[in-house]
């Protein structure tokens, strides 16, 4: 295999930067090279799992099982080896591009190496616990692999040019102005002005954050009772409601965008911590076989 | 009395800036109203909130105006008395007022504490704009994880294991390590399913022969007379070479310490409940599938012959025959010109003929027995209870119907000669010639006188008393008779002639009840075929010494191996792995087959193979009057003995 990466240094530095200008991304680096390859093997183990005759039957103990279970484990443990090379700064064309490239096809082609291992026998056991928990953090990989593919658009759209700092910083001075505006405004008025002003932009828990939805908004608030009011000088009383408007539509460009951030993070929080679980599993599946051998 | 105001700004490199205003005025007022002494720009500051004053320049009271009190030392007040010389600090909303005295002033220092909104505070970009700030970190979801797996999975389970290690039999119950059960255990071996130790008694160690035969203790002997005796290194150079995946298999065996040729290599468990599976032809190929070159490149030469499949691959049958008149019985191959003395003269070839002499006597005994328009096969030849084997042929049951040993009839009984016991015939001929003398003729009696020439040969004298005169050597004759060609005896019996100090002898008759000792062949199985589809060379047979034993070829007719391969063309396929006919274990008895393939083949049978079955239901009748039921024929001697 080793032959297919090497090429000449200069080759390839002048293939990335067609790959740069084309906006190459990780699915269809070098022409979906790992999918293929991926899909090869998956292909192979179909094929030669129908073809192989194992006695009594196809399970994870016959040579075949063994050896799908190898190259399995094998796969789970570079497949984690990522989260070690993607904070490695290096200078090998072996780009961090081309190593997301393989993990995602080749995490992918582990449904079909794991799934076959088992023979299709599955049972409450810490062997399919650990299947399980493969097919998990592959789902979940792959649900990220989509988010990754549609929500940055979405993302970038919401954003409208504007930076995370610059979206809180006209939060901040939207409110500095309500601040001043809401000066003459009467105690009655004042207290909700300063509810929404003692409102944390990043407050809410996950469910808030993954669904967008804050029902006990305090700006909202705010603009509800100011609107009613007929306490204090009309023409102050307008002013804050207009600033209120404006910082509500603030609030709520930043709560979109750290909800599509929440939907492109959530599935790394499933995924890594079920990726040791899984580790873990997969060391108990092993030793167990061992164990009572 | 003066109040100095206070005022710090820092400028941008960090450097404070304090600035003193004198207020003027007795009573100076705070609040977030422009008309105020202070004016604090704070929401949370009412727009009059409270009044500072001094009576005695030192003594300072604050005193909230609009019910909106301050805080003092953490506690909410509307009024308070602040020494200045101690000094103090306040909280008006977001702001602090700290009171102090220098050079005999009271100095008020007004600073905003709180941010001015929540949003206004500094935050950690990376953290905050992502959900590090809402989930618990992926790093210790990952630890706890692991440790819950780690516990659960495996820290467990070996303390299950330790904890029953020297314990013969667990308690019921849960048991941590019956999370590792990898399926569900054959249904002989149900019970064992929490007692993982009954068999992998050892830590990293294979299960080992010795865990089975703790419990089969009386079937490890009988397991398998043919292969018991083998030693272990000659059962393991048998086996076929390996392929590429067997040795990847070898390898990690070897590698991880798993012994080959374990019980456990052929009676794998866990493959789920239920019965043991149909043992599979390649069970018994493995090895036996070119074996004997290998066995002889091992240095274990072997007699037997390699078989691989039924269909294609099998040794001609081996029967058991006898070769020479009284000779010992010596195993084999099926061949033409094969002969097997039974002591008996019997030519099949008269009896079964559809004219002749015999087909017209069974056809006058119609009425009597069981007979058809001439003879069958099983008119003479009865199968044991269980209907596996042909029960070797009786005289007085099988032949008798027809070959009479009657002698005499006295008084409606019939008298015949006993059978098996040479001497007994002796002796009753020649007591039959000497208690019954010549019947004394009307002539001799009275006293009439006689004319001469009544003596004259042919006369009635002559004749009486010549007959009186040789009596006794007319027994002997008879006897000679008997024992000779043409008397009943010689017609199937081979006859020893009187010799010094021995009378008549008949040649000994010994019916090989089983000719084919390792194969198991199922009459009852069979019952729809006619017996001349496999006994084919029956009808022309004009010797007993011919034998008649069906050869591989008749077999293959319907017989095909376990996957279908043949080397003829077969119309109704039967497919035959090994255990069909052989059985591992080699106790005699027979092979083992789930019921559901036993019914399906003998179902295969009766539905296709019609032209086989009908030849036998026209002597047999059809339905319910099968082939080998015990009332195809009335069993009864009543007429033999009556002289039929």
């Amino acid at each position: 295999m080793a032959s297919l990466f090497q090429r000449r240094r200069s080759k390839a530095t002048q293939v990335e930067r067609v790959r740069e200008r084309r906006h190459e991304g990780f699915l269809r680096y070098a022409g979906f090279r790992w999918a293929k390859i991926s899909g090869g093997l998956c292909l192979l183990i179909i094929v030669s799992y129908a073809l192989i005759d194992v006695t009594p039957r196809h399970n994870g103990g016959s040579w075949y099982g063994y050896t799908l279970g190898t190259i399995g484990a094998l796969l789970i443990l570079w497949l984690t080896a990522l989260g070690y090379r993607k904070r490695k700064m290096t200078s090998d064309h072996w780009s961090l591009k081309a190593w997301t490239s393989a993990h995602v096809y080749l995490g992918l082609s582990l449904i079909v190496v794991g799934t076959w291992h088992t023979g299709f026998q599955l049972g409450w056991n810490v062997h399919t616990l650990a299947w399980a928990l493969m097919m998990l953090v592959i789902l979940s990989g792959l649900y990220g692999v989509i988010v990754y593919a549609t929500l940055p658009q979405a993302l970038s759209n919401n954003r409208e040019q504007m930076t995370q700092m610059q979206m809180l910083e006209a939060i901040r001075a939207f409110d500095r102005q309500l601040h001043t505006a809401a000066q003459p405004l009467t105690p009655e008025d004042t207290a909700p002005v300063l509810a929404a002003l003692d409102e944390d932009p990043f407050a809410g828990g996950i469910v808030a954050r993954l669904s967008g939805r804050y029902p006990n908004c305090a700006t909202s608030a705010a603009l509800r009772a100011l609107t009613l009011s007929r306490s204090s000088d009309a023409g102050a009383r307008e002013k804050v409601v207009g600033l209120l408007k404006q910082k509500e539509a603030a609030l709520a460009r930043l709560r979109q965008h750290l909800k599509i951030r929440g939907l492109l993070e959530i599935w790394l929080y499933v995924h890594v911590p079920l990726t040791f679980a899984l580790i873990a599993a997969l060391s108990a599946h092993i030793i167990s076989v061992f164990f009572y051998w | 009395m003066s109040f100095i105001l206070r005022r710090i700004s820092t400028t941008k490199t960090g450097k404070q800036i304090i600035r003193d205003a004198a207020l003027p005025g007795d009573m100076i007022t705070l609040g977030r109203d422009a008309g105020n002494t202070i004016h604090v720009a704070d929401l949370a500051v009412n727009p009059h909130h409270a009044t500072i004053s001094s009576a005695d320049g030192r003594t300072v009271r604050v005193a909230a105006q609009e019910g909106l009190g301050f805080d003092l030392n953490g506690r909410t007040e509307t009024v308070a008395n602040i020494d200045s010389g101690a000094g103090g600090e306040l909280r008006f909303g977001g702001h602090r007022l700290t009171i102090a005295r220098e050079d005999e002033k009271i100095i008020l220092l007004v600073e905003r504490i709180d941010e001015l909104s929540q949003s206004s505070k500094d935050v950690d970009e990376a953290k905050a704009f992502s959900l590090q700030g809402v989930m618990l970190g992926k790093r210790m979801g990952a630890w706890v994880f692991g440790v819950l797996m780690l516990l659960a999975f495996l820290i467990g389970p070996i303390w299950a294991w330790y904890s029953y290690k020297n314990v013969n039999e667990r308690p019921d119950g849960y048991h941590a390590d019956s999370a590792w059960l990898s399926g569900p255990l054959s249904s002989a071996h149900a019970s064992l399913k929490n007692d993982c130790q009954s068999c992998h008694v050892e830590p990293f160690v294979a299960v080992t022969d010795k865990a089975c035969v703790n419990c089969h203790t009386g079937e490890h002997k009988a397991m398998s007379m043919a292969h018991a005796n083998a030693p272990t290194a000659m059962l393991l150079a048998a086996r076929h070479p390996p392929g590429a995946g067997e040795r990847i298999l070898k390898g990690f065996a070897d590698t991880f310490n798993k012994p080959q040729g374990r019980c456990v290599d052929c009676h794998t468990e866990h493959e789920g409940a239920g019965p043991m599976p149909a043992t599979p032809q390649k069970f018994c190929a493995d090895c036996h599938d070119g074996m004997s070159a290998r066995l002889k490149t091992a240095g274990h030469p072997t007699a037997l012959a390699d078989a691989a499949d039924f269909g294609t691959s099998h040794p001609e049958f081996r029967p058991l025959v006898r070769p020479g008149p009284g000779g010992k019985l010596v195993r084999t191959t099926l061949a033409k010109g094969i002969v097997d003395y039974n002591g008996l003269k019997f030519p099949h070839d008269v009896h079964l003929q559809a004219t002749g002499g015999v087909a017209r006597m069974a056809a006058s005994f119609r009425g009597r027995y069981d007979f058809g328009k001439k003879l069958e096969c099983e008119n003479c030849h009865r199968v044991e209870a269980d209907g596996v084997r042909v029960k070797p042929v009786e005289m007085e049951r099988d032949c008798a119907m027809c070959h009479s040993l009657a002698f005499e009839t006295v008084g409606g009984v019939t008298r015949t000669l006993r059978h098996g016991e040479p001497d007994q015939v002796v002796a009753d001929l020649t007591a039959y010639y000497r208690s019954a003398p010549p019947a004394r003729p009307l002539q001799l009696g009275g006293m009439q006188r006689r004319r001469p020439g009544a003596y004259a040969e042919g006369q009635v004298y002559n004749i009486y008393f010549n007959e009186v005169a040789v009596r006794p050597s007319r027994a002997q004759d008879a006897v000679r008779a008997v024992f000779s060609k043409g008397g009943a005896c010689y017609d199937c019996h081979t006859i020893f002639a009187p010799q010094a100090g021995n009378g008549w002898r008949v040649a000994a008759v010994d019916q090989t009840p089983r000719y084919l000792q390792k194969g198991w062949f199922d009459h009852d199985a069979h019952k729809e075929t006619a017996c001349a589809d496999c006994h084919t060379a029956a009808p022309a047979s004009k010797a007993s010494t011919d034998l008649l034993v069906p050869g591989l070829r008749q077999c293959r007719d319907c017989h095909v191996g376990e996957g279908g391969a043949r080397v003829v063309k077969v119309e109704t396929a039967t497919e035959s792995p090994c255990a069909m006919c052989h059985e591992y274990h080699s106790d005699g008895g027979k092979p083992w087959m789930p019921p559901r393939q036993r019914k399906k083949n003998t179902v295969a049978i009766t539905n296709k193979r019609l032209d086989a079955s009908q030849g036998v239901s026209m002597i047999t009748g059809t339905g319910g009057r099968g082939l080998y039921e015990v009332t195809w024929r009335t069993p009864s001697l009543h007429a033999a003995r009556q002289g039929g």
